[in-house]
């Protein structure tokens, strides 16, 4: 089956996106030496920093979430590929300062191998980087080991969290810690109905029978848990957020924010009915929606499916969720 | 043993290799879960190191590694970017040929800076079940053969670690995920390292 999509040269790809996300956001981000994309009015020194880092093809993830209350920059590769480990390192030193810089690796190969590299050779430097990793997927294993396990769009809302505790200038060591408490306490389960093409070379990418769906699938389409006939809005909903409520250990009383993802080709129609059904399995259990949202976050192209993210929330979350931020594709 | 011309020549006929082989390595990559775009990578790979320069080991291998991890992007140029960088580290300044300990010191130096930056090892099916026994074998081999021989049995050792990981169980890449739908086809990081070998082997043969 041909490629349908609006593209010129596959080699372009990421290039093209991020030249147009420039133009069309230009008062809120800038594009620096090519892949990494910042702030357009970046925060001041005594603040710390926030960088995140990840392969293209996921839009509005990762850049899109640069901005005011939220990323300093991300450093981006390409299609689907971590950036190498200089770019990452260069971006590391463009923001080197007193304060201090968090950088959120998402756990995938590699993403993890380029950061690593980078943060050995920042050390030697004196750049003073703290390293969190996301890998809140549960479809390996509640009790997975967290190394086995993959960051999703659970990025997103960490982001906002760290991006509004580092804008109000709090100490990089309390930041973490908050983040990583964030971090520890949010799941995300995927489900996938269709696969992709990769962009730059028209192949598939996981491919599924047209009547089944499949429940773990991660966000570059590559193949996770278990597989089914397609069930309605609610009964996927269902499967879904039992298991999340497992893995975070929410109990009545609990605040919490719910998000969907869409990863490309399921409507926001979709991904609503689904919220609701979802929402309403947690009020059944008396555990309180204080923050919540609905849409494309990061995305796999035209894979239909969507992520569902649960996070418990603590009091200072609830504060840090609520804080403005401008960047392309969150405000608040 | 291996001079440094020889040395590009064999690097040039991997990307060539390598080349013509594209679409397989991106379907293995796909088959066994993977994004299915390793053939892509390792393409972009030797294209960022086609123009690359350098009149002794050390500084070409540095070449070759900075403009792999610069300009390619994934876990491939990091992974061989690493390779290389490791390789250039372990051989001495301004050297234009090397002799059976230098080739052997200048793999053994390659496969362990990539050993930092991954986890994976033998058994793991990625491009490790290729590279270790190559390695291993080469550094034996080099002691008491010449490089065209020695650079065959690597290759073999290569070529039979890559077959072997087609009855293996991921456990390291975005293939882990699949569990055990993940056996059955090969590795297509270690094929296209056993691949890489065999275009040594080839180059080294000739005179």
């Amino acid at each position: 089956m041909p490629m349908k999509k609006f593209i010129n040269d596959p080699q372009n790809l990421t290039a093209e996106l991020l030249e147009g996300l420039e133009i069309c956001f230009s008062n809120k981000i800038r594009i620096v030496s090519d892949k990494i994309v910042c702030r357009a009015n970046p925060k001041s020194d005594d603040k710390v920093a926030v960088i995140t880092l990840g392969g293209a093809g996921h839009e509005p993830a990762l850049s899109g979430f640069v901005g005011e209350g939220m990323l300093d920059a991300s450093v981006v590769g390409d299609i689907f590929a971590a950036p190498g480990a200089p770019k990452v390192l260069e971006a590391l030193r463009m923001f080197k300062r007193e304060a201090g810089i968090i950088l959120v690796t998402l756990n995938h190969a590699g993403d993890r191998m380029s950061a690593g590299k980078a943060l050995r050779d920042a050390a030697k430097e004196g750049i003073k980087v703290v390293e969190i990793v996301t890998s809140e997927d549960i479809s390996a294993g509640i009790d997975a080991d967290p190394e086995d396990r993959r960051g999703l769009a659970g990025c997103v809302p960490l982001y906002k969290v760290l991006g509004a505790a580092a804008e109000k200038g709090m100490g990089i060591d309390e930041i973490v810690e908050l983040g990583e408490r964030f971090n520890r306490q949010m799941a995300t389960l995927a489900v996938a109905m269709t696969g992709c093409t990769h962009p730059q070379n028209g192949d598939p990418v996981a491919v599924l029978p047209d009547d089944e769906m499949e429940i773990g699938m991660g966000q570059h389409g590559e193949a996770g848990g278990g597989r089914s006939k397609i069930l309605t809005a609610d009964e996927t909903a269902k499967r879904m957020i039992e298991q999340l409520i497992k893995a975070t250990d929410v109990n009545s009383g609990d605040n919490v924010m719910l998000l969907i993802n869409g990863v490309g080709a399921t409507t926001l129609m979709e991904q609503l009915i689904v919220y609701r059904a979802a929402s309403k399995i947690l009020a059944e259990r008396g555990i309180v929606l204080t923050d919540g949202w609905c849409g494309e976050m990061l995305t796999v192209q035209e894979m239909a499916g969507f992520q569902m993210i649960l996070c418990k929330l603590d009091a200072d979350h609830i504060e840090l969720l609520k804080a403005p931020a401008a960047a392309p594709y969150w405000s608040a | 043993m291996l001079t440094i011309g020889k040395f590009k020549k064999m690097v040039a006929r991997a990307g060539r290799e390598v080349g013509a082989r594209e679409k397989e390595f991106s379907r293995l990559d796909a088959e066994a879960g993977g994004d299915g775009d390793h053939g892509t990578a390792i393409v972009a790979a030797f294209r960022a190191m086609q123009t690359v320069e350098g009149a002794d080991f050390k500084s070409y291998l540095k070449s070759l590694s900075e403009a792999l991890q610069s300009s390619a992007c994934g876990s491939t140029s990091t992974l061989y970017g690493s390779w290389l960088e490791g390789m250039g580290e372990a051989v001495g300044e301004a050297v234009m040929e090397l002799d059976a300990e230098g080739v052997a010191a200048m793999f053994s130096g390659g496969l362990e800076e990539i050993g930092f930056v991954t986890r994976a090892r033998e058994g793991h099916k990625t491009l490790m079940d290729a590279l270790i026994p190559a390695t291993r074998v080469l550094s034996e081999a080099v002691k008491n053969a010449d490089a065209g021989i020695a650079f065959s049995a690597a290759a073999e050792a290569a070529e039979a670690g890559a077959m072997a990981t087609c009855a293996m169980q991921a456990k390291y890449g975005r293939a882990k995920n699949l569990g055990e739908r993940s056996i059955g086809p090969r590795d297509a990081g270690a094929a296209s390292m056993a691949c890489i070998f065999n275009a040594f082997a080839h180059e080294a043969k000739l005179n």
